[in-house]
This record gives structure tokens, sequence and C-alpha cells, in this order.
């Protein structure tokens, strides 16, 4: 826990400090990396809270590793000056989209034509979490009141769920996505292998609710009682009554959190047999 | 990967605390190693199965003495919900080094949690020693009940201990009573959720333990990852152990491994017997969700 | 003849909005409106019928930024309401939550106001982002103490954003000793940290202030001396955590307390007659292009004393401080003045608290659909939330947050200053407009609802 101040600078320094202004930002692009070059990351904000985002800046003093060697921050309005939705490699979309305010729609369609890798980034993105509740009649916009998950919009290439979703969480993303788009054969196949479950639960459906729990794990007899999802509700919505959840319905937010980190929702041998390693190496990255 | 897992040594030892072995299921290897990691700073606290108001239903606890530990040792067969605390355990309690102890389906929620923390912020790194217990199945509380009070009709209150081994299941009573019922009458206790369960000696753990393979009083122990080996290696020097090698025990690892791949087939029969549970219209089979495909 | 400007969307702020600004031959604003153009999720209008538990999980993700305000507020206005009086353990725990958020959300907006800023003594503008020193240490020391505030704020609310621990009633569970060592430790090398980063921020604040002119797109803007001027009056309700109407001398006033629509107060449709296509990064918006924003504008106008008021740091060093210097620095520099009494406020609330105390109340009442009202005062101003519930559902709920108090007196303090300089004047008030698309309604026949609330 030393003071981060004293901390001394890593390595020399590649660009100069200035201003961050369109015309340096295409220079720096172009230049010669230390490392293999970064990949672009950018960040959409439509109907969330902006505590996805927070989320990724709670990486600390990782998230100037994430940006010094892995990716640019190419767009946030929250975090950087760039005002319009530009090409990138990878988008994370917090927020759900609602339909009654033409500029999210088109936003949105404009991020899913301008990247390769499209992200729900949170529950708000993914399964519409809190604006499922929406249903307008408030001022100064009554009129707003369809909030829907993005991939009802456009077509999602992964998930991140739970409100919000883990610092930890959205670093593994962001370097397995470097991997995937800059590594070797290798790398490209772990990255596969990590994210390949991410990707199925895009393809899953975008409705999550505590019920999931009930309905995929219990109902289809693979309940075990571990208790991970009463663990990981973000409102506390479920406690273990007997060996196996029950959810308070009415504290529930879905978010889709309970029933993505449940073992028996998903469980890729592949990946979990290599966990030492693969946790090594993600550390290894963020060094 | 073999179905005995990823290991470094295998082991049989037994716990050289004697207050610990009054206690312990078998040679107090999951209790030993807390009280040891507690001791040594390795852990700030263990995640454990501690006593509620019911008898022999256990209750998550966060232990952070050997008395809370010892509270807790001891097997009990049904379901201990360990991964509830896995987040609180890093928040109100404060703690920043986690033990756990858990069956191999809760070591797997464990490492889940770490390399996908989806809802689990802040706790990857905090999982300083996950110990397994091996597992064959599990019970509801209702079940252990029925087979208890009916089959061996005894109370659970004035029960002590219970055992599963050499194909019984055995209740201790406080008054010195032994009764017991053959294990193939409780298959149809065992939770549903087992019966998909791939994994018996917790193959994912940093150290894992059980009964089997060893000699009675005795624990067969499989040292996994670097972390285990390191909270192994220490523990022994620190001589919180007696150990013989696995070559020289009985019934020893072929035992282990036989019961691990009787378990493992007849559940990867289980899993693939769901595909083809239903039927649909067009006379193909209709099946049931797969976890290790698909969410 | 005055032309029309606007600058959309905003940047370097929580949420989306945009500045409308009516400038004259120099660029100088003459009139701005400063508004949010953030979808209404609706929040207040949702929680009808909701459970009181619910109620206050929902309202916390209006911000992310401020979860903890949004969750203090909402769960005591329902405590307000149903009158239902915590255990002072349980007040403690908030308190530090309280304290804990400031000190993440000031650190936060170190990060977005830095590049509008110069290195002292150079004509470089700070990129927090560079690796360059002496920036990367600044920077680190910012994430440093949002770690720290985070850490604190997860152990003791059990998330760091989104706190699960506080219900209605007080907390679910209380903290352990190793818990309350363990944020003594982090608070204590908070009070080093965040000392060292008010000095750093104000010398980089007051250096601007010392500038004849800033860079922006290219073109080099003089800074007005009085940049950010108004002449509003300020609204707190006390120097760290807020009051309730259950509290014996309350000291926010719902009969101050008025609002108007959008439609009354901003500008009427204009067209765009000025654009600078290289505006910092991608320009405002082209000539020609139509705005209206008393149809567009998310917010109301929030009135207290019939007035805007700024709610804020500054506001509450100028009620409780006798601080009062005006203008953007003036508001940046009370922001940075309220860093290191969020690591005391730690500490003394950690040294009161007893962690084998209880923290829920022995008996939670239901509701008899009684308003209760919560201010709490956020790390940008006071944010008042007020609920009626009956058998522990929500019969009315609003959220007066302290972005849409702002918004009219920001839109004011806009006036004077070169247009190029608006977003930078707009950053000073550190504005989180998710959270600002929830207002207080006035019903059909124009009553006040504050008048019906002194009835
Ligand atoms: C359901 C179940 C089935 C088992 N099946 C087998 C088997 O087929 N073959 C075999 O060799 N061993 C099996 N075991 C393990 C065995 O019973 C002992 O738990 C193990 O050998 C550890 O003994 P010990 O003396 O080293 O541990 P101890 O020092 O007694 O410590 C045991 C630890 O496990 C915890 N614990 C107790 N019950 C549970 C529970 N239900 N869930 C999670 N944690 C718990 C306790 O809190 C304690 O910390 C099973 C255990 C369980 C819970
Ligand atoms: S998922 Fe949660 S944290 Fe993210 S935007 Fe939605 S409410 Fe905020
Ligand atoms: S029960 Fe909790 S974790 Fe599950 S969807 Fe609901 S809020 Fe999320
Ligand atoms: S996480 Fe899944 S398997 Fe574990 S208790 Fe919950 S529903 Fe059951
Ligand atoms: S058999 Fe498998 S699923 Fe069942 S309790 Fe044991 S480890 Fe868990």
């Amino acid at each position: 826990m030393k003071p981060a101040a004293s901390k001394p600078q890593a390595k020399p320094a590649v660009k100069p400090t200035d201003v961050i202004v369109e015309k340096k930002v295409e220079v720096v692009q172009k230049e010669e990396k230390p490392v293999a070059e970064k990949i672009t990351i950018g960040e959409l904000h439509l109907s969330g809270c902006t505590g996805c985002l927070v989320t990724l800046a709670d990486n600390y003093e990782g998230l100037f590793k994430l940006l010094d060697d892995y990716a640019d921050l190419v767009y946030a309005l929250t975090l950087v000056d760039v005002r319009h939705v530009p090409e990138m490699d990878v988008c994370l979309v917090e927020g759900s989209c609602c339909l009654d305010d033409k500029l999210s729609v088109e936003e949105l369609k404009e991020a899913r034509a301008k990247s390769k890798v499209l992200v729900a980034y949170g529950a708000c993105a993914a399964y519409g979490n809190i604006t499922r509740f929406c249903r307008g009649g408030q001022w100064n916009q009554p009129g707003q009141e369809a909030f829907v998950p993005i991939s009802e919009v456009v077509d999602v290439d992964l998930y991140i769920p739970s409100c919000p979703p883990c610092p930890q969480e959205v670093r593994n993303v962001a370097v397995m996505a470097y991997l995937l788009l800059r590594g070797n054969d290798e790398q490209k196949n772990l990255a596969t292998a990590y994210l390949t479950p991410l990707m199925q639960l895009a393809q899953r459906g975008n409705e999550a609710c505590g019920c999931d729990l009930m309905y995929d794990v219990i109902n289809q007899g693979l309940c075990m009682g571990c208790g991970t999802c009463a663990g990981t509700c973000p409102v506390r919505a479920v406690t273990m009554e007997y060996g196996r959840p029950n959810v308070n319905r009415d504290l529930c937010i879905k978010c889709g959190a309970c029933y993505s980190q449940c073992p028996r929702s998903w469980f890729n041998f592949d990946v979990m047999n290599n966990y030492e390693g693969i946790m090594d190496a993600i550390k290894g990255a963020m060094q | 990967m073999d179905v005995l897992g990823n290991y470094k040594s295998a082991i049989s030892a037994r716990s050289t605390d004697k207050d610990i072995l009054k206690k312990a299921q078998d040679g107090g290897i999951i209790t030993t190693l807390f009280a040891y990691a507690l001791e040594e700073g390795i852990i700030d606290g263990a995640i454990v199965a501690g006593p509620s108001n019911e008898p022999w239903k256990p209750e998550p606890m966060v232990a952070t003495t050997k008395a809370e530990l010892l509270a807790a040792a001891g097997t009990r067969y049904t379901i201990s919900p360990n991964l509830y605390l896995i987040k609180e355990a890093t928040r109100s309690y404060g703690l920043d080094r986690v033990g756990i102890v858990g069956t191999p389906c809760q070591i797997q929620a464990v490492r889940k949690a770490q390399l996908y923390p989806i809802g689990m912020r802040d706790v990857d790194d905090k999982i300083a020693l996950a110990l397994g217990i091996y597992c064959m199945e599990n019970l509801s509380y209702q079940a252990l009940e029925a087979m208890v009070e009916d089959h061996c009709n005894q109370k659970m209150e004035s029960v002590k201990k219970m055992d599963i081994g050499k194909g019984k299941f055995t209740v201790y009573t406080e008054r010195g009573a032994v009764s017991q019922m053959p294990l193939k009458l409780i298959h149809k206790y065992v939770q549903p959720g087992c019966h998909v369960c791939l994994d018996y000696v917790a193959n994912l753990a940093d150290i894992s333990s059980g009964s089997v393979g060893s000699p009675d009083g005795w624990s067969t122990v499989f040292v996994r990852s670097t972390k285990g080996n390191a909270v192994w290696d220490g523990a022994i020097k620190a001589g919180c152990f007696e150990t013989k090698p696995m070559d020289q025990v009985k019934p020893g690892l072929d035992l282990v491994r036989k019961l691990a791949t009787e378990k493992i087939t007849k559940n990867q029969k289980n899993v693939d017997a769901r595909k083809t549970v239903g039927l649909k219209a067009d006379g193909t089979p209709k099946g049931l969700r797969n976890p290790y495909e698909s969410p | 003849m005055s032309k029309v400007v606007e600058i959309s969307p905003t940047t370097r702020h929580e949420g989306h909005s945009k500045l409308v600004l009516k400038v004259n031959d120099d660029g100088i604003v003459e009139r701005g409106d400063w508004l949010s153009i953030t979808p209404v999720r609706g929040v207040e209008k949702l929680a009808i019928g909701k459970t009181m538990e619910q109620v206050p999980k929902i309202a916390s993700r209006v911000c992310g930024i401020c979860p903890i305000a949004h969750t203090l507020a909402a769960v005591e206005a329902m405590e307000a309401s149903i009158g239902c009086e915590i255990p002072e353990d349980a007040k403690l725990l908030r308190y530090i939550l309280q304290c804990a958020n400031r000190m993440h959300s000031h650190a936060l907006h170190n990060i977005l106001s830095l590049p509008d800023m110069y290195i002292p003594g150079t004509d470089t503008k700070i990129n927090p982002f560079t690796k360059e020193e002496p920036v990367r240490s600044v920077a680190l020391r910012i994430q440093r103490i949002r770690e720290i505030a985070q850490t604190i704020g997860e152990t003791v609310g059990g998330e760091a954003i989104h706190p699960s621990n506080p219900r209605v009633g007080g907390m679910y569970r209380n903290i352990s000793p190793r818990a309350k060592a363990k944020i003594y430790d982090l608070a204590k090398e908070a009070r080093v940290l965040t000392q060292q980063q008010m000095e750093f921020m104000i010398a980089v604040f007051r250096n601007y202030q010392r500038r004849d002119w800033a860079e922006v797109g290219g073109v080099q803007v003089p800074i007005p001396k009085d940049l950010g001027y108004h002449n509003q009056g300020y609204m707190a309700t006390a120097p760290v955590y807020g009051s309730s109407s259950l509290d014996e001398n309350p000291t926010w006033f719902p009969e101050r307390f008025t609002e108007v629509r959008p439609w009354d107060w901003y500008m009427g449709e204009v067209e765009i007659s000025e654009a600078d296509p290289n505006y910092p990064i991608g320009g405002t918006t082209p000539v020609g292009t139509k705005a209206w924003p008393q149809m567009e504008a998310c917010t109301g106008v929030p009135l207290y004393d019939g007035q805007p008021i700024e709610v804020g740091p500054r506001a509450r060093q100028a009620i409780f401080k006798n601080y009062d210097e005006k203008g953007t620095i003036g508001l940046q520099v009370a922001r940075q003045m309220e860093f290191p009494e969020t690591a005391y406020g730690i500490i003394d609330a950690l040294d009161a608290l007893d962690t084998s105390g209880a923290v829920v109340a022995e008996t939670i009442p239901q509701g008899d659909g009684s308003l209760g009202w919560a201010a709490n005062e956020a790390p940008r101003g006071t944010d008042v939330h007020l609920a009626r519930v009956k058998d522990g559902r929500v019969q009315y709920f609003s959220m007066l947050v302290p972005t849409t108090w702002n918004f009219p007196t920001c839109s004011r303090a806009l006036e004077g200053a070169p247009w190029r300089l608006a977003e930078v004047v707009m950053r000073g008030y550190d504005p989180c407009v998710s959270c600002a698309t929830h207002m207080l309604v006035i019903d059909e026949d124009k009553r006040l609802v504050a008048q019906k609330l002194i009835q």
C-alpha cells in the first residue's frame, strides 16, 4: 500500500504531455509503440448511470496499465473530449436504449457500424436492469417510456452482466480482446476460449431475473446449493433456504449477475482447468 | 485431465493437534491447515460450515480464531452454501485474505468467481486458500433427517458423528450407539444437482482432502496449486502433520481413482442422457440444458 | 447582432447535456442555456407501487458516481415517511459512506477538470492519461485516493458502486473489528494524500486564474477575471451529511421551494448561426441546425425563494464556513477544500462506532402515507428525496438532485464568458446529468407540492 505519488516512472514516455486535440490523437495512433499495436476501445453511454464507466476506472493503477500498453480509449464522453462516435475495435455500450430518443438509437447503430466487437457492458445494456421497470410519465419528457436492452436494436457480440459489472471482469475482457485481436495463435485460442461463454450469454437472450435461478438451474435439476447466487446479488435479493436460493422478487432489479455467476449456468472446463495459468497471465499482463 | 486432477503430490496425513483430531471428521486436514494459515497470516479468516440452530444443519460462517474453526470441524452431510459469504467476507468482515472450504462444486464456483468475476468485485485476488473436500454426493437437510431418523432410527440432536465409508452411512450417538444403513439406499435422497457433477476430489482446490484411500483417522491429501504447495510445505515444516507416502498406505490411491472414475463415468452418462430426455414433434430427441456446453 | 453557437454533447462530466449559447460579436455569451438531453428513465414514476425496500435500490442506480447519496437520501426519505428512527451505529456507518463517496467523487472530478488546466509555469495543458511526470504521479495519487474511498465504501456499504448494505431501518450488517481497523488504516493514508492532492489542485486552479488566455481548438481565448460569476444564492443543509423531516430542526425548507417547467425558462426554437469545426474534438454543431431548448430539456427548473440557487461545495462552505469566492475557480477551490475533511470525518465516525452495536431498528413501521423527505449533501450538492409510504409500498416518490438545482444557476454563470470557455464553467459544477433527469412535478392545477407539504 505505498502511496501512488511516490511511484517512479516505469517506462520512458512515448508521447509529449499535451492537450488532447483531434490531430494529436491521430498522430499518436500511428506512432511506434513499445508493445504490439494497441487496440482501440470506446464507451458509448446510453440510458445508464455511468456506474459501469466508473467500474472501468476502478481498476485504479491498472487503468493506466491498460491504457499505456493495450488499449487507447478513443471515446467516452465522461472521460475524453471526443464528441462523436469514432471507429473502434471494441465498443463497450453502457445503458439501455431509449427508443423514444432518436439520438440514442442513432448513436447505438453508429457504434455497431463502427466497431469490431460490440459489448453490452453492464446489466442495463445487456438485460435492461432497472430500466425494465420504466413506464414513462415523468416530466420533462413524459413520452420517454420505451427502454430496451441494446440487443433489441443491434447485434451484440458479448455480454458483461451485473450492476455494476466488476472492474476485474472488464479488465479480463479487455486483456482477452487485446489477445484476440493482436495476439499469436495460441493467445487467440485462449482468448476465444475465455470469451466464448460471454458470447453465448449474448446469444441466450436479453431477459434476466432472479427467477432464472428457478427456471434454468433448480427446475432443470442442476442446483447443488453452493450459495454463489446469494453471495453475488448486488441488492441482497437472494437468500439460501435449506440449500436452495430464494429470490425476493420485490427486490430483484433484473441484473443477471446471479445466473451468470452460478457455476451451473455454465462451466467451461477448458478454461477453468487452467485457472492458475490464466490468472497468472492476466496478473503478469497488468504488471 | 485425469479424474484426480492436476496435483503436485499426494500424501496420507493426519493432524498432530489432539484438540483438532477430537473434533475433525478424518485426519483433521482442513481445520489444521486453516489454523496454521491463520497463525501465519496467510489468511485473515476462513469460510467454514458453522453451527446453526437446527441440529446438523450447517450455516456458513467466517472463522477468524482456532476456537471458531473447531466449532465448525467435522462433516455435515448436507448443504452448507459457503459461497454465500465469499463477497461479504471481503466487505463487512474486512478480510483481505480469505480461506474457504468446499465440496468440489463449491471450489468450481470459487474458480469461476475468480476467472469470471461478473458480480464478484474485488474478490478474485483475495482468495488466499481454497481447500476442497472430496464428495460423492450431497443431501438436502430433509433427506439427511430421513436417513438418520427413519433408516438409522436415531434423533438428529443425539447424533455425535456421521460418516460415510465402506459402503455404509454410519451414525454415532452421544450415548455410544452406532447405527448404519447401506449406501445404496441413499440414492433416492441425493440432491439432483449431484447427478451431473464431474469432479470427485476437488480438482480445482489449492489442496484437497478426504478419507478415501487412507486408513481410518487418516486423510488422503492432494497438493495441487503453487499456492497450495507453499502452504503445505510450511505446515509440514511447522510440524502440523504426520505423513505417510501414499504408496505405503492401504487402500491407497487406486481406490480413490476407482471411485472417482465411477462417479465421473456415471455422471457423464447422466449429462449425456439429459440430451435425449424428451421428444420433439419430428420424432428426434429433445434435451435439457447442459451447463458444460453453454449457459 | 447576437449569434447562436451550440456545443453538443458536452464532455467530461456524467451524462448527456448540451450548451446553447447566444453570443455577441466578440464571442461573449449573452445568454446561455445549459440543458440535459439524457433520456428520462422516470424513476419517480416507476417507483410508485413498489416496495419501500426496492425503491432506494433503484434510486441508487440513477447515478454511479454518487450512488451512495441517492441510496441514503432514498432510504432516509422512506424512513422519514414511516417515522423510523435508526440506531446510532447505523447512522455512523452511513456517515462513513457519505465521506467515502465524497472523497472518491471529488478525486474523479479532478481527472475531468485537469485537461482544461495548465501545468503551472508552462503553456502545456494537462492530459491526465499521459505517462509523463509530474502528471503521472498526480494521476496515480488520484487513483489511490479513489481506491481508498471505494474500498471503504465497499467495506461499509457492501458494494463500492450502488451500496447494498443500507436498508430501510438502518443497515443490514455492522462491520467487524477487523474491518474497522482496515478502514482506519486506509483513512489515515487518505488524510495525507487528500491534503497533498488539495494543495496540488488549488495551485493548478490558481495558476489558471492568473493566466490571461487559454487555448481552445487552436484559438487563444482571453480568460475573464470574473469567469463563471453569478449573483444567485446558495443552498446547503449541512457541511457533510444532510437533514430530514425527522430532524428536530430540519435545515431544508420545503415551503421555500418552487419549480417552473423548462417551457417557461429555456429559449424557444433557434437556428445555429455560428460554428467552429476545430472546437475540440469534433467541432460545434454546424450552422443551420435547429435547437429548441424548451422542448429538448430533460429537467425542470427548481427555485428556492423564487430564484435558481447554487448547491455543492461552495454553497456548503458559504453557508457553514464563510467562504465565498465567486466564479468557476472559486467553486473548484471550494471543492478541493472539502478533500481532507472527508478523511477526518471517517476517522471521527470510526472512533464513535461500536462494532457490536445493533444497526437495524427494532420495529420498522410500514407507513401510513405521510410525506417525508431527506436531504443528502451529495458531492455535487443537496440531493432531496421525498416519499410517501403506505403499508410498505411507495405511493409517491420524488428526487430533487444536485445538478437539477445547478442547471439554471450555471446557465446564468455563463453570461459574460467567452463561449469557448463555457464548458470550463459548466464543468466547475461537476455535473451529474443522468440523475438530473428527475424533478419534482407540479401537479395539474399548478399548486405546488411544496404547499401541500406544509399543510
Ligand atoms: C457432502 C459431503 C460428501 C463427502 N463425501 C466424501 C467421500 O465420498 N469421500 C471422502 O473421502 N470424503 C468425503 N467427504 C469429505 C470428508 O467427509 C471430510 O470432510 C474430509 O475428509 C475432511 O476431513 P478433515 O478431518 O480433514 O476435516 P475437518 O477438520 O473435519 O474439517 C472439515 C471442514 O469441512 C467443512 N464442512 C463440513 N461440512 C461441510 C459441508 N457440507 N459443505 C462444506 N463444507 C463443510 C467444515 O466446516 C470444516 O471446516 C465428504 C464431505 C461432504 C461434506
Ligand atoms: S448496469 Fe448498473 S452500474 Fe451500469 S449503468 Fe446500469 S444501473 Fe448503472
Ligand atoms: S436476484 Fe439479484 S443478482 Fe439476480 S437478477 Fe435479481 S438483482 Fe440481479
Ligand atoms: S449459484 Fe447456482 S448452483 Fe449455486 S446455489 Fe445458486 S442456483 Fe444453486
Ligand atoms: S456431488 Fe458434486 S455437486 Fe454434489 S455436492 Fe458433491 S461436489 Fe457438489
